[in-house]
Protein backbone atom coordinates (compact mmCIF):
# COMPACT_ATOMS: atom_id res chain seq x y z
CA UNK A 1 0.00 0.00 0.00
CA UNK A 2 1.38 3.41 -0.96
CA UNK A 3 1.95 6.04 1.70
CA UNK A 4 1.73 9.77 1.30
CA UNK A 5 4.88 11.34 2.67
CA UNK A 6 6.43 14.79 2.83
CA UNK A 7 10.07 15.17 1.90
CA UNK A 8 11.85 18.45 2.54
CA UNK A 9 14.53 18.43 -0.11
CA UNK A 10 16.88 21.38 -0.56
CA UNK A 11 14.45 23.62 1.34
CA UNK A 12 11.52 22.66 -0.83
CA UNK A 13 8.61 20.51 0.32
CA UNK A 14 7.40 17.66 -1.82
CA UNK A 15 4.36 15.53 -1.13
CA UNK A 16 4.68 12.13 -2.76
CA UNK A 17 2.85 8.82 -2.72
CA UNK A 18 5.43 6.05 -2.39
CA UNK A 19 5.37 2.30 -1.99
CA UNK A 20 7.21 1.37 1.25
CA UNK A 21 9.75 -0.71 -0.62
CA UNK A 22 11.23 2.26 -2.50
CA UNK A 23 14.52 3.68 -1.31
CA UNK A 24 15.25 7.36 -0.87
CA UNK A 25 17.69 7.11 -3.81
CA UNK A 26 14.91 5.85 -6.06
CA UNK A 27 12.37 8.46 -4.99
CA UNK A 28 14.85 11.35 -5.32
CA UNK A 29 15.95 10.27 -8.78
CA UNK A 30 12.75 8.91 -10.25
CA UNK A 31 9.91 10.80 -8.57
CA UNK A 32 11.48 14.15 -7.74
CA UNK A 33 13.65 14.28 -10.84
CA UNK A 34 16.83 14.94 -8.86
CA UNK A 35 19.31 12.61 -10.59
CA UNK A 36 22.39 14.22 -8.99
CA UNK A 37 22.23 11.52 -6.32
CA UNK A 38 23.91 8.52 -7.94
CA UNK A 39 23.26 4.86 -7.46
CA UNK A 40 26.43 2.76 -7.56
CA UNK A 41 26.44 -0.43 -5.53
CA UNK A 42 22.98 0.05 -3.94
CA UNK A 43 24.35 -1.82 -0.88
CA UNK A 44 25.97 0.84 1.31
CA UNK A 45 29.52 0.23 0.10
CA UNK A 46 30.34 3.07 -2.29
CA UNK A 47 28.73 6.30 -1.06
CA UNK A 48 27.66 7.48 -4.55
CA UNK A 49 24.12 7.85 -3.15
CA UNK A 50 25.15 10.10 -0.23
CA UNK A 51 22.62 12.72 0.86
CA UNK A 52 22.51 14.78 4.03
CA UNK A 53 19.55 13.71 6.18
CA UNK A 54 18.90 16.01 9.14
CA UNK A 55 22.54 17.20 9.26
CA UNK A 56 24.11 13.76 8.82
CA UNK A 57 25.46 12.30 5.59
CA UNK A 58 23.94 8.86 4.91
CA UNK A 59 23.75 6.23 2.16
CA UNK A 60 20.33 7.00 0.65
CA UNK A 61 20.25 3.52 -0.94
CA UNK A 62 19.85 2.12 2.59
CA UNK A 63 17.10 4.52 3.65
CA UNK A 64 13.47 3.79 2.88
CA UNK A 65 11.76 6.87 1.49
CA UNK A 66 9.05 6.39 4.16
CA UNK A 67 11.75 6.66 6.84
CA UNK A 68 12.62 10.14 5.55
CA UNK A 69 9.06 11.45 6.02
CA UNK A 70 9.10 15.03 7.33
CA UNK A 71 12.89 15.17 7.45
CA UNK A 72 15.31 17.65 5.92
CA UNK A 73 17.31 16.33 3.00
CA UNK A 74 20.14 18.01 1.10
CA UNK A 75 21.15 16.55 -2.25
CA UNK A 76 23.92 17.78 -4.53
CA UNK A 77 21.32 19.90 -6.38
CA UNK A 78 20.94 21.99 -3.22
CA UNK A 79 24.60 22.78 -2.69
CA UNK A 80 25.31 25.53 -5.24
CA UNK A 81 23.82 28.99 -4.81
CA UNK A 82 22.06 29.46 -8.15
CA UNK A 83 24.78 29.72 -10.82
CA UNK A 84 27.51 30.15 -8.18
CA UNK A 85 29.26 26.96 -7.18
CA UNK A 86 29.73 26.20 -3.49
CA UNK A 87 33.36 26.74 -2.40
CA UNK A 88 33.77 22.95 -2.12
CA UNK A 89 32.52 22.43 -5.67
CA UNK A 90 34.73 25.28 -6.90
CA UNK A 91 37.76 23.72 -5.19
CA UNK A 92 36.97 20.31 -6.74
CA UNK A 93 36.99 21.92 -10.20
CA UNK A 94 40.17 23.89 -9.56
CA UNK A 95 42.11 20.97 -8.09
CA UNK A 96 41.12 18.44 -10.75
CA UNK A 97 39.29 16.40 -8.12
CA UNK A 98 36.61 15.41 -10.63
CA UNK A 99 37.33 12.82 -13.29
CA UNK A 100 34.34 10.72 -14.33
CA UNK A 101 32.31 12.55 -11.68
CA UNK A 102 30.29 9.59 -10.44
CA UNK A 103 31.57 9.83 -6.87
CA UNK A 104 31.59 13.64 -6.82
CA UNK A 105 28.10 14.40 -5.47
CA UNK A 106 28.71 12.05 -2.54
CA UNK A 107 32.22 13.36 -1.94
CA UNK A 108 31.01 16.96 -1.92
CA UNK A 109 28.18 16.20 0.51
CA UNK A 110 30.41 14.25 2.90
CA UNK A 111 32.94 17.10 2.74
CA UNK A 112 30.20 19.67 3.34
CA UNK A 113 29.03 17.85 6.46
CA UNK A 114 32.59 17.69 7.71
CA UNK A 115 33.31 21.38 7.14
CA UNK A 116 30.09 22.41 8.84
CA UNK A 117 31.28 20.71 12.03
CA UNK A 118 35.00 21.20 11.70
CA UNK A 119 36.19 24.31 9.88
CA UNK A 120 39.86 23.41 9.89
CA UNK A 121 40.21 19.64 9.50
CA UNK A 122 43.54 17.86 9.28
CA UNK A 123 44.31 15.64 6.31
CA UNK A 124 43.56 12.65 8.51
CA UNK A 125 40.18 14.03 9.49
CA UNK A 126 39.33 14.68 5.84
CA UNK A 127 40.31 11.14 4.81
CA UNK A 128 38.32 9.72 7.71
CA UNK A 129 35.22 11.79 6.86
CA UNK A 130 35.39 10.66 3.22
CA UNK A 131 36.12 7.02 4.02
CA UNK A 132 32.58 5.91 3.12
CA UNK A 133 32.89 7.40 -0.36
CA UNK A 134 34.81 5.40 -2.94
CA UNK A 135 36.46 6.91 -6.02
CA UNK A 136 37.70 4.70 -8.84
CA UNK A 137 39.41 7.50 -10.77
CA UNK A 138 41.32 10.11 -8.82
CA UNK A 139 43.33 8.20 -6.26
CA UNK A 140 41.80 10.53 -3.63
CA UNK A 141 44.80 12.87 -3.32
CA UNK A 142 43.24 15.68 -5.34
CA UNK A 143 39.94 15.27 -3.53
CA UNK A 144 41.66 15.64 -0.17
CA UNK A 145 43.55 18.69 -1.43
CA UNK A 146 40.33 20.24 -2.74
CA UNK A 147 38.59 19.80 0.62
CA UNK A 148 41.58 21.27 2.45
CA UNK A 149 41.64 24.25 0.12
CA UNK A 150 37.85 24.75 0.42
CA UNK A 151 38.19 24.79 4.19
CA UNK A 152 40.67 27.67 3.88
CA UNK A 153 38.41 29.61 1.49
CA UNK A 154 35.37 29.08 3.69
CA UNK A 155 37.17 30.33 6.78
CA UNK A 156 37.74 33.71 5.14
CA UNK B 1 19.50 -1.12 -8.97
CA UNK B 2 18.37 -3.89 -6.67
CA UNK B 3 14.64 -3.75 -6.01
CA UNK B 4 13.37 -4.45 -2.54
CA UNK B 5 10.62 -7.06 -2.25
CA UNK B 6 7.20 -5.69 -1.35
CA UNK B 7 6.17 -5.19 2.27
CA UNK B 8 3.92 -3.06 4.43
CA UNK B 9 5.51 -0.50 6.72
CA UNK B 10 4.39 0.35 10.25
CA UNK B 11 5.65 3.07 12.53
CA UNK B 12 3.85 2.71 15.90
CA UNK B 13 4.34 5.43 18.49
CA UNK B 14 4.53 3.30 21.63
CA UNK B 15 6.34 0.10 22.57
CA UNK B 16 3.03 -1.51 23.55
CA UNK B 17 1.66 -0.78 20.10
CA UNK B 18 4.88 -2.08 18.49
CA UNK B 19 4.53 -5.36 20.41
CA UNK B 20 0.94 -5.66 19.27
CA UNK B 21 1.71 -4.95 15.63
CA UNK B 22 4.61 -7.39 15.62
CA UNK B 23 2.51 -10.10 17.32
CA UNK B 24 -0.22 -9.65 14.72
CA UNK B 25 2.23 -10.16 11.88
CA UNK B 26 2.96 -13.61 13.36
CA UNK B 27 6.41 -14.50 12.05
CA UNK B 28 6.04 -12.50 8.84
CA UNK B 29 7.10 -9.19 10.36
CA UNK B 30 10.51 -7.79 11.21
CA UNK B 31 11.83 -4.72 12.94
CA UNK B 32 13.72 -2.25 10.80
CA UNK B 33 16.12 0.10 12.61
CA UNK B 34 18.88 1.67 10.50
CA UNK B 35 18.22 -0.87 7.76
CA UNK B 36 21.93 -1.35 7.00
CA UNK B 37 21.69 -5.10 7.49
CA UNK B 38 18.10 -5.92 6.75
CA UNK B 39 17.86 -3.86 3.56
CA UNK B 40 21.05 -5.41 2.21
CA UNK B 41 19.69 -8.89 2.95
CA UNK B 42 16.35 -8.02 1.37
CA UNK B 43 18.04 -6.61 -1.73
CA UNK B 44 20.09 -9.78 -2.03
CA UNK B 45 16.88 -11.79 -1.84
CA UNK B 46 17.87 -13.54 1.40
CA UNK B 47 14.88 -12.15 3.30
CA UNK B 48 11.42 -10.99 2.33
CA UNK B 49 9.39 -10.06 5.39
CA UNK B 50 5.77 -9.10 4.63
CA UNK B 51 5.84 -6.32 7.21
CA UNK B 52 8.53 -3.99 8.50
CA UNK B 53 8.03 -2.26 11.83
CA UNK B 54 10.08 0.83 12.71
CA UNK B 55 10.54 1.88 16.32
CA UNK B 56 11.82 5.33 15.35
CA UNK B 57 8.75 7.25 16.56
CA UNK B 58 8.72 5.71 20.05
CA UNK B 59 9.99 8.15 22.68
CA UNK B 60 13.30 7.18 24.29
CA UNK B 61 14.38 4.48 21.82
CA UNK B 62 17.36 6.51 20.64
CA UNK B 63 18.65 7.84 23.93
CA UNK B 64 21.38 7.10 26.46
CA UNK B 65 20.22 7.52 30.04
CA UNK B 66 22.42 7.44 33.10
CA UNK B 67 20.94 5.30 35.91
CA UNK B 68 22.38 4.48 39.32
CA UNK B 69 25.47 2.40 38.66
CA UNK B 70 25.35 2.50 34.89
CA UNK B 71 23.57 3.54 31.71
CA UNK B 72 20.61 2.38 29.67
CA UNK B 73 21.01 2.60 25.91
CA UNK B 74 17.99 2.64 23.60
CA UNK B 75 18.12 0.08 20.77
CA UNK B 76 17.69 2.69 18.03
CA UNK B 77 20.68 4.79 19.08
CA UNK B 78 22.89 5.27 16.04
CA UNK B 79 26.48 4.07 16.21
CA UNK B 80 27.82 7.61 15.54
CA UNK B 81 26.39 8.78 18.87
CA UNK B 82 28.36 6.15 20.77
CA UNK B 83 31.40 8.10 19.59
CA UNK B 84 30.02 11.64 19.91
CA UNK B 85 28.46 11.57 23.38
CA UNK B 86 30.78 12.88 26.08
CA UNK B 87 29.60 10.33 28.61
CA UNK B 88 30.45 7.49 26.23
CA UNK B 89 33.88 8.85 25.33
CA UNK B 90 34.78 9.48 28.96
CA UNK B 91 33.36 6.54 30.84
CA UNK B 92 32.55 3.87 28.25
CA UNK B 93 35.31 4.57 25.75
CA UNK B 94 35.68 0.86 24.97
CA UNK B 95 32.32 1.00 23.20
CA UNK B 96 33.23 4.30 21.50
CA UNK B 97 36.44 2.77 20.19
CA UNK B 98 34.62 -0.21 18.68
CA UNK B 99 31.92 2.08 17.28
CA UNK B 100 34.54 4.23 15.57
CA UNK B 101 35.75 1.33 13.42
CA UNK B 102 32.30 0.09 12.37
CA UNK B 103 31.62 0.49 8.66
CA UNK B 104 32.04 4.07 7.45
CA UNK B 105 30.91 7.47 8.70
CA UNK B 106 27.86 7.14 6.43
CA UNK B 107 26.97 3.70 7.81
CA UNK B 108 27.52 4.86 11.40
CA UNK B 109 24.95 7.63 10.86
CA UNK B 110 22.27 4.98 10.21
CA UNK B 111 23.39 1.71 11.83
CA UNK B 112 22.01 1.21 15.35
CA UNK B 113 23.35 -0.59 18.38
CA UNK B 114 20.20 -2.74 18.56
CA UNK B 115 20.54 -3.78 14.93
CA UNK B 116 24.19 -4.65 15.45
CA UNK B 117 23.29 -6.93 18.35
CA UNK B 118 20.22 -8.66 16.90
CA UNK B 119 21.88 -9.22 13.54
CA UNK B 120 24.39 -11.44 15.36
CA UNK B 121 27.15 -11.47 12.77
CA UNK B 122 30.11 -13.39 14.18
CA UNK B 123 32.33 -10.40 13.35
CA UNK B 124 30.00 -7.61 14.51
CA UNK B 125 31.90 -4.80 16.25
CA UNK B 126 29.71 -3.92 19.23
CA UNK B 127 29.04 -7.30 20.92
CA UNK B 128 32.68 -7.90 21.96
CA UNK B 129 33.06 -4.64 23.95
CA UNK B 130 29.54 -4.99 25.33
CA UNK B 131 30.31 -8.53 26.52
CA UNK B 132 33.58 -7.36 28.02
CA UNK B 133 31.58 -4.74 29.93
CA UNK B 134 29.07 -7.34 31.10
CA UNK B 135 26.14 -5.74 29.26
CA UNK B 136 22.59 -7.06 29.58
CA UNK B 137 19.74 -6.84 27.10
CA UNK B 138 16.06 -6.39 27.86
CA UNK B 139 13.62 -8.07 25.50
CA UNK B 140 9.90 -7.39 25.33
CA UNK B 141 6.97 -9.42 24.05
CA UNK B 142 3.27 -8.77 24.63
CA UNK B 143 4.25 -5.97 27.00
CA UNK B 144 6.32 -8.31 29.22
CA UNK B 145 10.05 -7.82 29.69
CA UNK B 146 12.84 -10.31 30.32
CA UNK B 147 16.51 -9.55 30.92
CA UNK B 148 19.41 -11.59 29.61
CA UNK B 149 23.18 -11.19 29.92
CA UNK B 150 24.56 -10.55 26.44
CA UNK B 151 26.80 -13.55 27.10
CA UNK B 152 23.72 -15.81 26.86
CA UNK B 153 22.06 -13.99 23.96
CA UNK B 154 23.98 -15.23 20.93
CA UNK B 155 23.47 -18.71 19.52
CA UNK B 156 25.34 -18.71 16.21
CA UNK B 157 25.72 -16.72 12.98
CA UNK B 158 22.52 -14.67 12.66
CA UNK B 159 20.93 -16.62 15.50
CA UNK B 160 20.02 -15.38 18.95
CA UNK B 161 17.65 -16.14 21.80
CA UNK B 162 15.24 -13.43 20.65
CA UNK B 163 11.83 -14.77 19.61
CA UNK B 164 10.39 -13.68 16.26
CA UNK B 165 7.84 -11.38 17.88
CA UNK B 166 10.14 -10.10 20.61
CA UNK B 167 11.71 -6.62 20.61
CA UNK B 168 15.07 -5.59 22.04
CA UNK B 169 14.07 -2.57 24.11
CA UNK B 170 17.12 -1.72 26.24
CA UNK B 171 20.81 -2.40 26.59
CA UNK B 172 22.10 -1.98 30.14
CA UNK B 173 25.77 -1.35 30.86
CA UNK B 174 27.19 -1.05 34.37
CA UNK B 175 29.73 1.61 35.29
CA UNK B 176 33.27 0.22 35.21
CA UNK B 177 34.54 -0.63 38.72
CA UNK B 178 37.61 1.29 39.98
CA UNK B 179 41.01 0.21 38.60
CA UNK B 180 39.49 -1.05 35.35
CA UNK B 181 41.19 -0.85 31.97
CA UNK B 182 40.08 -2.14 28.61
CA UNK B 183 40.78 -2.17 24.90
CA UNK B 184 39.30 -3.24 21.58
CA UNK B 185 41.59 -4.16 18.71
CA UNK B 186 40.20 -4.92 15.26
CA UNK B 187 42.37 -6.32 12.52
CA UNK B 188 41.25 -5.24 9.04
CA UNK B 189 42.61 -5.18 5.50
CA UNK B 190 41.84 -1.46 5.30
CA UNK B 191 40.70 1.20 7.73
CA UNK B 192 37.06 1.65 6.71
CA UNK B 193 34.20 -0.39 5.34
CA UNK B 194 35.70 -3.63 6.48
CA UNK B 195 34.56 -6.34 8.81
CA UNK B 196 37.09 -7.76 11.21
CA UNK B 197 39.49 -10.54 10.24
CA UNK B 198 39.92 -10.95 13.98
CA UNK B 199 38.92 -8.65 16.82
CA UNK B 200 39.62 -8.83 20.53
CA UNK B 201 38.03 -6.95 23.42
CA UNK B 202 39.58 -7.20 26.87
CA UNK B 203 38.78 -5.77 30.25
CA UNK B 204 40.76 -6.20 33.42
CA UNK B 205 39.95 -4.93 36.89
CA UNK B 206 42.60 -4.80 39.63
CA UNK B 207 41.84 -4.92 43.35
CA UNK B 208 44.08 -1.86 43.91
CA UNK B 209 46.27 0.32 41.68
CA UNK B 210 49.25 -2.02 42.11
CA UNK B 211 47.28 -5.09 43.08
CA UNK B 212 46.20 -8.35 41.52
CA UNK B 213 43.67 -8.93 38.76
CA UNK B 214 40.24 -9.29 40.34
CA UNK B 215 38.22 -9.69 37.16
CA UNK B 216 39.26 -10.39 33.57
CA UNK B 217 37.28 -10.72 30.38
CA UNK B 218 38.77 -11.61 27.05
CA UNK B 219 36.31 -11.66 24.16
CA UNK B 220 37.30 -13.00 20.77
CA UNK B 221 35.41 -12.04 17.63
CA UNK B 222 35.32 -13.42 14.07
CA UNK B 223 37.02 -16.63 15.18
CA UNK B 224 33.96 -18.72 16.12
CA UNK B 225 30.25 -18.90 15.26
CA UNK B 226 29.69 -16.01 17.67
CA UNK B 227 31.76 -13.74 19.90
CA UNK B 228 33.22 -15.96 22.64
CA UNK B 229 35.01 -15.69 25.94
CA UNK B 230 38.60 -16.95 25.89
CA UNK B 231 37.83 -18.93 29.01
CA UNK B 232 41.29 -20.35 29.67
CA UNK B 233 42.90 -16.95 29.25
CA UNK B 234 40.44 -15.37 31.67
CA UNK B 235 41.03 -18.14 34.21
CA UNK B 236 44.78 -17.75 34.27
CA UNK B 237 44.61 -13.95 34.60
CA UNK B 238 42.33 -13.80 37.62
CA UNK B 239 44.10 -13.70 40.98
CA UNK B 240 47.51 -12.88 39.49
CA UNK B 241 49.64 -9.77 39.36
CA UNK B 242 49.55 -8.26 35.87
CA UNK B 243 52.93 -8.81 34.21
CA UNK B 244 54.13 -9.03 30.61
CA UNK B 245 54.85 -12.71 31.17
CA UNK B 246 51.34 -13.41 32.42
CA UNK B 247 49.83 -11.52 29.48
CA UNK B 248 51.93 -13.53 27.02
CA UNK B 249 50.72 -16.79 28.56
CA UNK B 250 47.10 -15.64 28.58
CA UNK B 251 47.39 -14.55 24.95
CA UNK B 252 48.82 -17.89 23.93
CA UNK B 253 45.98 -19.68 25.74
CA UNK B 254 43.42 -17.42 24.04
CA UNK B 255 44.59 -18.69 20.67
CA UNK B 256 43.67 -22.22 21.75
CA UNK B 257 40.18 -21.10 22.81
CA UNK B 258 39.03 -20.15 19.31
CA UNK B 259 37.78 -22.20 16.37
CA UNK B 260 38.14 -19.96 13.33
CA UNK B 261 37.30 -20.86 9.77
CA UNK B 262 39.38 -20.16 6.69
CA UNK B 263 37.69 -17.71 4.37
CA UNK B 264 38.44 -14.87 1.99
CA UNK B 265 39.51 -12.59 4.88
CA UNK B 266 42.07 -14.91 6.39
CA UNK B 267 43.15 -18.47 7.06
CA UNK B 268 42.29 -20.27 10.30
CA UNK B 269 45.94 -20.60 11.30
CA UNK B 270 46.61 -16.92 10.64
CA UNK B 271 43.55 -15.97 12.66
CA UNK B 272 44.73 -18.02 15.65
CA UNK B 273 48.13 -16.38 15.49
CA UNK B 274 46.49 -12.98 15.34
CA UNK B 275 44.29 -13.78 18.36
CA UNK B 276 47.48 -14.26 20.35
CA UNK B 277 49.07 -11.01 19.13
CA UNK B 278 45.96 -8.89 19.55
CA UNK B 279 45.11 -10.32 22.98
CA UNK B 280 48.59 -9.54 24.21
CA UNK B 281 48.43 -5.99 22.86
CA UNK B 282 44.95 -5.37 24.24
CA UNK B 283 45.92 -6.62 27.70
CA UNK B 284 48.98 -4.37 27.80
CA UNK B 285 46.91 -1.38 26.66
CA UNK B 286 44.28 -2.12 29.32
CA UNK B 287 46.92 -2.21 32.05
CA UNK B 288 48.49 1.01 30.80
CA UNK B 289 45.09 2.64 31.00
CA UNK B 290 44.73 1.70 34.67
CA UNK B 291 48.24 2.91 35.47
CA UNK B 292 47.77 6.24 33.71
CA UNK B 293 44.52 7.14 35.49
C1 LIG C 1 28.69 -1.16 3.90
C2 LIG C 1 28.45 -1.80 5.26
C3 LIG C 1 29.50 -1.92 6.15
C4 LIG C 1 29.30 -2.50 7.41
N1 LIG C 1 30.37 -2.60 8.26
C5 LIG C 1 30.19 -3.14 9.49
C6 LIG C 1 31.29 -3.24 10.39
O1 LIG C 1 32.41 -2.83 10.11
N2 LIG C 1 31.06 -3.80 11.61
C7 LIG C 1 29.82 -4.25 11.97
O2 LIG C 1 29.68 -4.73 13.10
N3 LIG C 1 28.77 -4.19 11.13
C8 LIG C 1 28.92 -3.64 9.90
N4 LIG C 1 27.86 -3.57 9.03
C9 LIG C 1 26.58 -4.14 9.41
C10 LIG C 1 25.54 -3.18 9.98
O3 LIG C 1 25.79 -1.86 9.59
C11 LIG C 1 25.49 -3.24 11.50
O4 LIG C 1 25.26 -4.54 11.95
C12 LIG C 1 24.39 -2.31 12.06
O5 LIG C 1 24.69 -2.01 13.42
C13 LIG C 1 23.00 -2.89 11.98
O6 LIG C 1 22.10 -1.95 12.56
P1 LIG C 1 20.80 -1.43 11.77
O7 LIG C 1 20.14 -0.48 12.66
O8 LIG C 1 21.15 -0.96 10.43
O9 LIG C 1 19.98 -2.79 11.69
P2 LIG C 1 18.80 -3.23 10.74
O10 LIG C 1 19.33 -3.63 9.43
O11 LIG C 1 17.69 -2.26 10.79
O12 LIG C 1 18.36 -4.54 11.56
C14 LIG C 1 19.23 -5.66 11.67
C15 LIG C 1 18.47 -6.82 12.30
O13 LIG C 1 18.16 -6.54 13.65
C16 LIG C 1 16.77 -6.61 13.88
N5 LIG C 1 16.46 -5.56 14.85
C17 LIG C 1 16.91 -4.27 14.82
N6 LIG C 1 16.50 -3.62 15.92
C18 LIG C 1 15.78 -4.50 16.66
C19 LIG C 1 15.10 -4.42 17.91
N7 LIG C 1 15.09 -3.30 18.64
N8 LIG C 1 14.48 -5.53 18.37
C20 LIG C 1 14.49 -6.67 17.66
N9 LIG C 1 15.12 -6.80 16.48
C21 LIG C 1 15.75 -5.72 15.98
C22 LIG C 1 16.14 -6.44 12.51
O14 LIG C 1 14.87 -7.07 12.47
C23 LIG C 1 17.16 -7.14 11.64
O15 LIG C 1 16.97 -8.49 11.65
C24 LIG C 1 28.02 -2.97 7.76
C25 LIG C 1 26.96 -2.83 6.86
C26 LIG C 1 27.16 -2.24 5.62
C27 LIG C 1 26.01 -2.10 4.68
S1 LIG D 1 24.78 3.28 -4.03
FE1 LIG D 1 24.45 3.62 -1.94
S2 LIG D 1 26.36 3.15 -1.12
FE2 LIG D 1 26.63 2.56 -3.17
S1 LIG E 1 35.87 10.71 -10.25
FE1 LIG E 1 35.28 8.81 -11.08
S2 LIG E 1 34.74 7.72 -9.31
FE2 LIG E 1 35.57 9.48 -8.49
Amino acid sequence: MKKIITLKVNNKEYEVAVAPNRTLTQVLREDLNLPGTKCGCDMGDCGACTVILDDRPVNSCLVLAVQAHNREITTIEGVADGPNLHPIQQAFVEHGAVQCGFCTPGMVLSAKSLLEKNMDPTEHEIREALSGNLCRCTGYQKIVEAVKSASQTMKK
Amino acid sequence: MHLLPKFDFYEPDSMAEACKVLAETKTEGKIIAGGTDIMVNMKKGLLSPKYLVSLAKIPGVSSIEPITGGIVIGPNLIVAKLIEFDLMRKKFNLLSKAASVLGSPLIRNRATIGGNIVTARPAADLPPPLMAMGARVVLMRKGKERELPLDDFFVGPGQTKIKPTEILVKIIVDDPPPFTGWDYVKLMHRNALEIAIVAVAVRITLDSPDGIIKDARVILSAVAAKAIHAVSAEKILIGEKPTAKLFARAASLASTDCTPITDIRGGAEYRCAMVETLTNRALSAALLQIKSK
